[in-house]
């Protein structure tokens, strides 16, 4: 996708073909993944982990045996040492439970991932073991009241003590997952670095152990949905952390902290299909029994769409997780925390759309706590909040892609400024050329093109999107410049155009291999994945319509104008209806 | 589409009906006189009806007129005699009553009725739509209206229409919207086309659209206590529901050791979170200002406020925040190429952060002298410590005092002061004895 002058997915040739795993990890995840859907299937009882707010020590013992507490530890630490693609397969099993499954994400996709990542050998052999068997739980602890992203406003800070041997931690956490038992806890505070001869406050990364003492977790905070899990605030007072403790180097916090955000994201998308695979079972069942007017539920359109939606999404959200866990799989340091950020949003969104769709085929029953829907809608509703807010992810997604585009763009769009009419002939021949459907060639389909041929008409409104798609950033990057961070409006369509794109990339990618090699259903995964580019190619075309249109046209300005005075006066103020004058 | 026809016909009514009047006023001038009808009445034509009424023989007209002439020393005494009492709502009510049941005709409304509105103010009933109802009611009923074309084409009892019409005008001059009671009385009184009714209608168009047409209405009544006063004007100057008022001091008297009486005078601040950090980061070399009084009107209540603000600093002082890459954790504050706005305009402008100079603080007092002023910046200093540092400098015009006075010898003058500005509220509300030639000649127009 080079072409397009804004890359954003990566190239061709690292999402076609669709990734895949050698025989032995297939079957080595296969053994694996029988015994944990036993388990859940048999010895979680997620109504009494909800209705108690706590998960019980058998069940947590049961999720230590198998090893779920090591998933991705080396081997050499006693941990199951499973890929990124493995581990995606793993959490659509333990999505089953949503507090399950958040208590282990905060173990090990955020808890323990600053020691697999910038902890250095000894860090690893004294902590690694105990974590991998779940002897050691692990907490992750960044947000602070006033502070979420905004790094600049940690107020918790590490002095170093006089005898240079300890930092003493001084600051409250709010929000901490597993805060409540956790033994090892990854803690970024401010400390003071010379820069250059300037004192400064930098963030610096510490591993520390409840047993050093000074450390308070405050009551269990009574949540909406993933009620088991454990989540609360966290305070060190004085707490004396071991200098040999500070992950990576002092000041070297914020890349710490970003990277591990990063990379534990990917796996909601497989987390999420797993989840709407479990409640497709459920609710056929369901529709296929309950009768009306001599027909079942399931002969009704409406009742089917909703199953459509639900296989589409679950369709959609494991391609994009899959391909994602395995570009992220592949030899070499690639960047895949923009795709990560992608498969995040769509699942989370999704996920919510299909819980909700799910519950709404039970009706009346759905809502109520006989069925498991309601705490699926529950639980489901922290996905769009945790692990970056959407919003935030879309400005990372948007702005991420603005400033490659940003970069290679930039002297042509100067040229074009300065008034040179050459370029911007070639340019509005180009638009033309586009405005009759000419798209430009990817690659995708044709003699040598990777997608199958029974996907050309998908992968043609692909290419057509992504040339599009490519002249609609030139002219917003010519439109507001480096300003474009201000248009969050703007920036909001980016992300979702980027996010589709890259969905109809993943179910292109991964039908067509699904196709070559004849997997069993191919042909509805070809029916999911047409359906799926079409609808998506009708909502990209519209929000690139939008975008090249000016913000009173968009609507954007209106929005804007609604919501301020709202904001100004802190109140709806529309006089009320019954109201009158005279 | 019928609004302009019907102007029209007025139109041409009315120059039909002032060449009618002015024959018919011809042929009457020298029986009856009318010394005391207002002049500007004349436009009305009389209708052939009023004409018909009139031709009663002498005698019985001579008596009429002593005893209207009589009746209307009467309407204005009635009212003196009892302003003498008290000058209530029931005792207003009580002359009309007195008027509506001495005479079955209701001889003399027409004058009892001016008389009653320009009362109106006197006896503090002028907003009051109760009362204006019973003025109405004071009409008799059913008599004025037209019955046939020819009538309803002229002017039918003009006189009659004329004060009502005057009395919905007193009504919108006071920003009284009419209810259905008082449609009911004009349509008993004079009908369905009628002047009367047409003016009500022409009120009842435009008086709800305007209802609300102030974003920042003044309650009728202004609080009475000067702080709760100052409180009011504050918020409404700051116009920032973060922004705090304190109280700095309260009004009292205050016996010295020497045995002199000292009275402390208010001081009411205001100051919002946003500009408690703009004064944070003021340049402490530089001073800052206490100015004022400057005036601030609410309806005919002038007070003063004093502000406490700095220069603009200079293009050179501007320093921005330099960009700290490692700020955000989720994505980037800044782009990195350079690439600027195209044809955008920066739309972005600040209440507080103006190009003539921050406001960090207003204030008010009853008493504009430095000493005041200043034991307002020491209490500002308790919530921004860095007032300590910075110089400030008393900037301040005449007191307050001395522009009361200068108002009060304006207002003896013109009697309004506040002019045109000061016409905040939704409605003018002009005394109806100072109703200048403006006022009568718009109303005609509106005829």
């Amino acid at each position: 996708m080079c072409g397009c002058g804004y890359v954003h997915c990566s190239c061709l040739t690292e999402v076609f073909p669709y990734p895949e795993i050698g025989n032995e990890e297939l079957e080595e995840i296969n053994q694996l993944v029988a015994p944990v859907e036993k388990f859940f299937n048999e010895e979680v009882d997620s109504a009494k982990i909800d209705h108690e707010a706590k998960i019980p020590a058998e069940t947590l013992n049961g999720l230590k045996e198998l090893g779920l507490f090591g998933i991705m530890i080396p081997e050499e630490f006693g941990g199951l040492g499973l890929s990124n693609t493995m581990y995606a397969r793993l959490a659509e099993i333990i999505s089953l439970d949503g507090s399950i499954a958040v208590t282990l994400a905060a173990h090990q996709a955020i808890g323990l991932k600053g020691i697999l990542i910038a902890g250095s050998e000894a860090q690893k052999q004294k902590y690694l073991p105990k974590l991998a068997s779940g002897e050691h739980i692990a907490a992750f602890c960044l947000t602070e009241p006033g502070s979420g992203s905004d790094a600049a406003s940690i107020q918790t800070r590490a002095t170093l003590s006089e005898d240079r041997k300890h930092f003493l931690l001084n600051g409250t956490k709010i929000w901490i997952s597993n805060g409540g038992f956790a033994d090892i806890m990854t803690v970024f505070a401010r400390t003071e670095v010379t820069v250059d001869g300037v004192k400064k406050d930098k963030i610096s990364a510490f591993i520390v152990e409840r047993a050093f003492g000074g450390i308070t977790s405050g009551k269990p905070e009574d949540k909406l949905g993933i009620r088991g899990s454990n989540t609360c605030e966290v305070s060190f007072d004085n707490a004396p952390v071991p200098v040999e403790n500070v992950l990576g180097e002092i000041g070297g916090g914020f890349k710490i902290a970003m990277n591990i955000l990063n990379s534990g994201r990917f796996s909601m998308g497989s987390s999420s299909a797993g989840m709407i695979k479990k409640l497709i079972e459920l609710t056929s069942e369901y529709a296929a029994t309950r009768k009306q007017f001599n027909k079942s539920l399931s002969e009704f359109g409406m009742i089917q769409e909703k199953f459509a939606v639900m296989a589409l999404n679950a369709f959609v959200m494991e391609s994009m997780a899959y391909l994602t866990a395995g570009m992220m799989d592949r030899p070499g340091l690639a960047d895949s925390s923009v795709e990560a950020a992608m498969v995040k949003v769509f699942s989370s969104e999704g996920g919510w759309i299909c819980v909700s769709e799910a519950l709404q085929v039970l009706g009346g029953l759905g809502y109520t706590k006989n069925y498991p829907y309601e705490r699926y809608v529950r639980d489901c509703r922290i996905l769009p909040i945790f692990e970056g807010t959407n919003e935030i992810l879309r400005m990372y997604i948007a702005l991420t892609g603005m400033q490659y585009a940003g970069k290679v763009l930039t002297a042509q769009i100067k040229e074009m400024k300065k008034g040179n009419i050459g370029l911007a002939l070639g340019m509005m021949g180009k638009k033309l050329k586009s405005s009759f459907g000419v798209s430009v060639d990817l690659g995708l389909i044709g003699k040598d093109g990777v997608v199958h041929p029974s996907l050309a008409e998908s992968a043609k409104k692909l290419e057509q999107n992504v040339s599009l798609f490519g002249s609609t950033v030139e002219s917003l990057l010519y439109r507001f410049g480096k300003t474009i961070v201000d248009e969050q409006l703007i920036l909001k369509r980016v992300a979702d155009l980027v996010i589709n794109l890259y969905a109809m990339t993943a179910v292109l990618s991964r039908a067509s291999r699904s196709i070559s090699i004849g997997l069993r259903n191919h042909d509805y995964e070809v029916l999911l994945a047409n359906t799926f580019c079409a609808e998506a190619f009708f909502k990209n075309n519209y929000k690139m319509t939008q975008l090249q249109k000016h913000s009173p046209e968009n609507n954007d300005a209106n929005m804007k104008k609604i919501a301020k005075a709202l904001l100004e006066n802190r109140a709806y103020i529309c006089s009320h209806p019954l109201e009158r004058t005279y | 589409m019928t609004c302009p026809r019907c102007l029209l016909q007025l139109q041409t009514l009315g120059l039909l009906g002032r060449s009618a009047a002015r024959c018919v006023g011809l042929l009457r001038t020298p029986s009856s006189g009318q010394p005391s009808e207002p002049q500007v009445l004349r436009h009305f034509h009389p209708s052939p009806g009023s004409a018909k009424s009139r031709s009663v023989p002498a005698e019985f007209d001579r008596e009429s007129h002593k005893k209207r002439n009589k009746s209307l020393i009467t309407h204005d005494d009635l009212f003196e005699q009892v302003a003498q009492e008290a000058k209530t709502k029931a005792m207003f009510n009580k002359v009309v009553d007195i008027f509506t049941k001495r005479d079955i005709r209701r001889r003399g409304h027409v004058e009892f009725i001016y008389a009653a509105l320009r009362k109106m103010p006197e006896f503090g009933v002028e907003r009051d739509l109760t009362v204006y109802n019973k003025l109405l009611d004071v009409f008799p009923k059913e008599v004025f209206v037209p019955r046939n074309f020819i009538q309803r084409m002229f002017n039918h009892y003009p006189r009659q229409q004329e004060c009502a019409v005057q009395l919905l005008e007193q009504m919108e001059n006071y920003g009284i919207m009419p209810n259905m009671t008082t449609k009911v009385l004009l349509v008993q009184i004079f009908g369905e086309k009628s002047h009367p009714m047409r003016k009500y209608q022409r009120i009842m168009y435009w008086f709800p659209k305007f209802k609300h047409i102030n974003p920042f209405p003044i309650p009728q009544k202004l609080p009475e206590d000067p702080v709760d006063l100052a409180r009011f004007c504050l918020n409404r100057i700051a116009n920032d529901l973060d922004a705090k008022v304190t109280v700095y001091q309260m009004a009292c008297t205050e016996v010295t050791e020497s045995g002199e009486e000292v009275t402390l005078p208010y001081i009411v601040g205001i100051q919002s979170p946003s500009q408690m950090e703009l004064l944070t980061k003021h340049n402490p070399s530089r001073p800052v200002f206490v100015e004022g009084p400057f005036p601030l009107w609410l309806r005919k209540k002038c007070v003063y406020y004093y502000i406490l603000r700095a220069d603009p600093p200079l293009p050179n002082e501007k320093v921005e925040e330099p960009y700290d890459p490692e700020r955000c954790l989720d994505y980037p504050l800044q782009l990195d190429f350079d690439l600027g706005r195209d044809l955008g305009d920066d739309e972005s402008f600040d209440v507080e952060d103006l190009d003539e100079g921050p406001v960090f603080a207003i204030c008010m007092t009853n008493q504009g002298d430095e000493a005041t002023l200043n034991q307002w910046i020491s209490g500002l200093q308790q919530s921004n410590p860095v007032l300590g540092q910075v110089p400030t400098l008393f900037r301040l015009d005449a007191g307050p005092q001395e522009l009361d006075m200068l108002a009060d010898i304006k207002s003896c003058h013109n009697h309004r002061p506040e002019s045109e500005l000061l016409k905040e509220d939704w409605l003018p509300e002009e005394e109806p004895e100072v109703m200048g030639d403006e006022e009568l000649r718009r109303s005609q127009r509106m005829k």
